[in-house]
């Protein structure tokens, strides 16, 4: 007999509260998502060649589900209080018929547990096709060729999984319990659970609106004008600032809709009037809720914002159109070309070639004794009009720059052209009176890459002992050795012929390194991570010890893509998760308090659709009031993210895929908003119109 | 009795909840008629089914069989908008518990079934405005119902019950919520729109005091009606129709005759 009435109860919670069960099961998806990171094939793949960096990433993970665990208590919370407020009368009749307190609360607990247990069984097979599909996707990105695909399945995930959502579970049960165990029964059996109609005070929601927006504005301006070095000082301001802000707006908000709505209400017709009061009222008394569901929406769209790009845009730089070398060697050049002579070396190598580039020799005329020596070439470069194309175009902030100095290294265009070559592109057309910019694009001085390929468009020129070399108007940066995390911040791509002008003997005559790409039809064969392995270990035997490789360098990028973008997309969705969830169940818990107004309503001769049709205008105007401020914040935060040192993030892409990217992750955010929304006003009207005229308590 | 002086008629209405052997049968056939103007009492014990009559003309609930014919139009086989067009525009409601919308100001409350029907409070100020002034609540327009008394709620709810001018109104204990000195002013506020403005009023009460203000009684026992009292034709006082009025209710509610 209990346990028959736990299974009915917990099946009926289920049925009438879907939206809560459905942000559970989405719960326990990311939990899962979160915790079998380690099983990921990305991740297995970096623990082979980055093993300190991924146990550093894997220490942050309880970390992480430890903060997800705590926001994910309040939806739990939230979501029980909803339904034990609507089962009020239940218990008091429970009690009334001798029902100890001891054993109801058994019953609600036995409840709680058969719901987790139904939720994680929705949850967890989903988490597992969810994790494989990632895993699946991440390593089709990444280049399936490199990572390889393998079944997995964390237990460890799973049992912390289960142990974490449970416990959340039961522990937000046990707080609502408590009151429960005080209320007389005649309290309860009462089902008028409607507080005091909450007045706003003139002055006061006019000091909070007025406040709350010198804050946020305050807060805005602070972030596009002082974030560019994210000072921790800086940074707390502006949190503070911006929180506090938020708190008060809402806390203002009640009290300017209702100067609104006793100007405008005389002239009102239908349930206009009815429904702004609705909506007011809802901001009266959750103004907290929907200040922390706002901050909440705007964390979910900083870490998507940030995540996304991040993730698809790098793991696009790192995919095979990036890999210009395979290895590069930094041994002297007759061990370089003795292992290169190999026939067994020979057969597994598509080219290598020498890469020339050496540091520039710059005059420096403070120190003239330095350059008297024979043999030792002087370099006075002339930045004058390239300083001024870019103070064209960049105004103060190009004034600011130090330009002398900027290209400490020359690379012969020839060099450049072979590892063109080796990618199997064109190689560039470089005159004797031109030279080319080539950067990385990872400047510390924010702003300064686009100023410069700006500045390089209009063809500036650059003197070089006395003679005017004009710019290519294109910024080139294919690497130019093996690992990318070596590569040049900036250089000069030149003719030859100036190259040994500029640079020392010793860079002159000696290559930097040997580059070498192996056969694509080795690569096709075996995979690019087994070839490069085999490789390796040639090298290795043949004692090569200076060389670095594709997929060393190509690691150490793959795990902050991984470990930024997969933590900050995982935070953003559970924020996201949290917020709408929040949000959703305030409305419902407060329709739900206030049913008898719509039953008044249908005897005042409201029609039923009429009702659902202002429920849905109460239900979009709440999420449009949260939805609203992040959105205004979110902009302003991307916009301080542009001014700030990491806009770096966004300059391996191209501004076509940006678009496309920022338009997805909206379409996302939106398409997840309209989701929400739309199952809200589902659940509103369902309760609308199983409504009793007589049923007005 | 010209038939256009009856507004309300009531035709051999029943209704029965539960099928089977949980059948209940709370009307059994009722027939009654509501004369333009008339202040209407309906008395009985409890589980009589005075309120389920009164729920069945306010359209609440649907009647088993029988009619209920308002001006002309049986109002019980209303659906949909058709029946929305007649609840608050025809018939005005005062409930025991006011069922005051209290994030609504007094104003909006009233105004509420106007702008249901597609009037604006605008339109309607003159009317407001001469409506508060009759129950005394021109000064808690603009207050919401938490910042009124019981008795200013009920006044407010009465407004909002007489605002669409509707063809009756139908009261469920409205002083039941009340202490008899707001009681007092509610009845005589109601007495007066009774008597000055002729307006319709059909009243269910377990309060003889507040029944004393009818001009007809109507006393329903076990889904019948058992008993009629008319104040007398000549000017008959409020205290005289209580006595009569309290001696039927004792034998109502268990005189010598109704000893089991």
């Amino acid at each position: 007999m209990f346990f028959k009435q736990v299974w009915r109860n917990a099946a009926s919670n289920r049925k009438d509260n879907g939206l809560f069960f459905g942000s559970l099961v989405i719960a326990i998806v990311a939990f899962y998502t979160l915790l079998s990171i380690g099983e990921q094939d990305v991740v297995r793949f970096l623990a082979t060649i980055e093993s300190h960096a991924v146990a550093k990433l894997l220490q942050l993970i309880p970390v992480v589900y430890m903060v997800s665990l705590f926001f994910v208590f309040f939806l739990v919370y939230f979501a029980c209080k909803y339904q034990m407020d609507s089962r009020r009368r239940e218990f008091g009749m429970y009690l009334m018929l001798g029902m100890g307190r001891g054993r109801l609360f058994v019953l609600l607990c036995c409840e709680t547990l058969w719901n987790s247990l139904s939720a994680l069984l929705i949850g967890l097979p989903t988490a597992l096709l969810l994790t494989e599909g990632i895993s699946l996707a991440t390593a089709k990105v990444v280049g399936m060729s490199i990572v390889g695909h393998q079944f997995s399945l964390s237990w460890n995930g799973m049992g912390w999984t289960v142990c974490g959502f449970v416990l959340v579970q039961m522990l937000s049960m046990m707080i609502l319990c408590i009151p429960l165990g005080w209320a007389e029964p005649a309290k309860l059996l009462r089902t008028d659970a409607r507080e005091g109609q909450r007045t706003a005070c003139k002055s006061a929601s006019i000091f909070y609106f007025a406040a709350g927006m010198v804050l946020l504005l305050t807060a805005y301006c602070l972030g596009i004008f002082q974030l560019k070095n994210f000072e921790f000082s800086v940074v707390t301001l502006l949190v503070a600032l911006g929180a506090l802000g938020t708190f008060w707006l809402y806390r203002g908000l009640g009290g300017f809709l209702d100067r609104h709505i006793r100007r405008t209400s005389r002239d009102q017709v239908g349930l206009a009037t009815f429904t702004r009061r609705q909506v007011q009222e809802n901001v009266l008394s959750q103004h907290r809720a929907l200040a922390v569901a706002s901050l909440l929406l705007l964390v979910s769209l900083s870490c998507l914002a940030y995540g996304i790009p991040v993730g698809v845009g790098q793991a696009e730089g790192q995919g095979a159109a990036a890999r210009s070398a395979d290895f590069s060697l930094l041994e002297t050049a007759e061990v370089s070309e003795s292992f290169l002579a190999r026939n067994d070396v020979q057969e597994m190598i598509q080219t290598a070639y020498p890469v020339y580039l050496g540091s520039v020799s710059i005059f420096d005329p403070d120190h003239p004794e330095q350059y008297d020596g024979d043999g030792v070439p002087v370099t006075i470069m002339d930045y004058t009009c390239l300083e001024r194309v870019a103070r064209e175009v960049g105004g103060d902030e190009a004034a600011q720059y130090p330009w002398n100095g900027l290209f400490d290294y020359a690379i012969p265009v020839s060099t450049y052209n072979r590892v063109l070559k080796g990618m199997g592109k064109e190689p560039i057309q470089m005159e004797e009176n031109e030279v080319a910019w080539y950067t990385n694009g990872d400047h510390y001085t924010v702003g300064i890459t686009a100023l410069l390929e700006q500045a390089v468009k209009r063809a500036p020129t650059i003197g070089i002992n006395g003679k005017e070399y004009t710019f290519l108007p294109t910024a080139l940066n294919d690497n130019v050795v093996a690992d990318r995390a070596i590569s040049l911040q900036d250089a000069l791509v030149v003719p030859d012929r100036l190259y040994a002008q500029m640079v020392q003997e010793m860079d002159r005559t000696m290559p930097f390194c040997w580059n070498i790409r192996l056969s694509d039809q080795l690569v096709n064969k075996r995979g690019l991570m087994l070839a490069i392995q085999e490789m390796t270990e040639k090298l290795e035997r043949a004692g090569v010890q200076n060389y670095d490789s594709y997929l060393k360098g190509m690691g150490r990028n793959l795990f902050y893509t991984v470990g930024i973008s997969y933590l900050t997309i995982y935070l953003g969705v559970l924020f996201l998760l949290i917020a709408n969830t929040v949000v959703g169940m305030k409305f419902l818990i407060q329709q739900r308090k206030n049913k008898g107004r719509y039953a008044t309503l249908l005897l005042l001769g409201a029609e039923v659709e009429e009702i659902c049709a202002s429920v849905r205008r109460q239900i979009e105007v709440f999420f449009l009031l949260v939805l609203a401020l992040a959105a205004v914040s979110s902009g302003a935060a991307v916009l301080s993210l542009f001014q700030s040192s990491v806009r770096g993030i966004f300059l391996g892409i191209s501004s076509s895929f940006f678009q496309v990217l920022a338009g997805g992750t909206l379409l996302l955010f939106a398409g997840t908003e309209a989701v929400y929304i739309w199952v809200v006003k589902r659940a509103a009207c369902r309760e609308v119109r199983i409504l009793d005229p007589t049923d007005r308590r | 009795m010209n038939t256009t002086d009856r507004i309300l008629q009531v035709e051999d209405l029943t209704k029965t909840y539960g099928k089977g052997d949980s059948k209940t049968e709370a009307l059994r056939g009722i027939t009654f008629d509501v004369l333009e103007g008339e202040f209407l009492g309906i008395m009985g014990a409890s589980g009589s089914g005075k309120t389920t009559l009164l729920n069945c003309i306010a359209t609440m609930l649907r009647p088993s069989s029988g009619r209920v014919v308002l001006r002309g139009q049986d109002i019980s086989a209303f659906r949909g908008g058709r029946l929305a067009n007649y609840r608050g525009k025809r018939i005005g409601y005062l409930f025991q518990e006011f069922e005051l919308l209290d994030n609504l100001t007094a104003r909006e409350n009233i105004a509420l079934p106007l702008a249901l029907h597609g009037n604006t409070a605008r339109q309607a100020e003159g009317d407001i405005q001469r409506l508060s002034a009759l129950l005394d609540i021109t000064d808690t327009l603009d207050k919401f119902p938490a910042q009124l008394s019981g008795g200013q709620k009920q006044r407010v709810a009465a407004a909002r019950a007489l605002i669409s001018n509707p063809n009756i109104v139908l009261a469920d204990e409205p002083t039941g919520a009340l202490d008899s000195k707001n009681s007092k002013t509610l009845m005589d506020k109601l007495a007066t729109i009774n008597q000055e403005e002729q307006k319709t009023i059909m009243m269910v009460t377990h309060d003889a005091k507040a029944a004393s203000y009818c001009s007809r009684i109507l006393f329903i026992q076990d889904g019948r009606i058992f008993h009629e009292l008319r104040r007398g034709l000549g000017g008959e006082s409020v205290a005289a129709f209580y006595e009569r009025i309290v001696t039927v209710m004792a034998q109502l509610g268990g005189g010598s005759a109704n000893v089991l």
